[in-house]
């Protein structure tokens, strides 16, 4: 009995230890797009610097547009 | 960056910071290109690069630095996330072939 016991036990935290792995690795992939090559790229509409709204489609049909996201102005890169 | 504009190129940067920011930071480095405030994080969520940071116990979300190329017909055609995408050249590369003229 004490060993099924010991054994449930060890199943027990090894379960407990999986679920907080996969949370982890949850949490790795947030900021990870699930956008792929290939995808239509959703379209938006947001002020500029000069308080002027640029919209993604109005590129459309006349220049490949890169979109650089940066974590906060003011830092590197 | 001025090699990206030249071959029929506009490049957006895009943070959540404010336009009174981003135009400080423009005039800074000197940027010629817009940077676009997506102050609700509305755009980063949807493509899903927000990032959640802990900021001396306190969580804010930025984006995770990406660069993602578009073409002219709307479709994606390169994603980079993470400190390499710092680097345009790749971008530029991608965008240098787009606009090969076809069978060359």
């Amino acid at each position: 009995m004490k060993r099924i016991v010991t054994a449930f036990t060890a199943l027990l935290l090894l379960l407990l230890m999986a679920g907080q792995f996969s949370a982890a690795a949850q949490e790795d992939t947030i900021a990870k797009t699930n956008l792929k090559v290939g995808d239509a790229a959703p379209d938006f509409t947001l002020l500029a610097n000069d308080w002027k709204p640029v919209k993604l489609s109005d590129f459309r049909g006349k220049k490949t547009v890169v979109l650089a996201f940066y974590v906060l102005a003011f830092t590197g890169g | 960056m001025a090699k990206l504009e030249a071959s029929d190129t506009v490049v957006l940067g895009i943070s959540i910071d404010s336009p009174a920011a981003n135009a400080a930071f423009a005039k800074q480095i000197g940027v010629t290109f817009p940077l676009l405030s997506d102050m609700n994080h509305k755009v980063l969520t949807e493509y899903g690069i927000l990032k959640p940071y802990d900021v001396k116990g306190d969580k804010y979300e930025w984006a995770q630095r990406t660069t993602i190329v578009v073409d002219k017909e709307g479709k994606i055609q390169h994603v980079e996330q993470g400190d390499s995408a710092v680097n345009p050249n790749s971008a530029v590369s991608v965008c240098t072939g787009l606009h090969k003229p076809h069978g060359q």
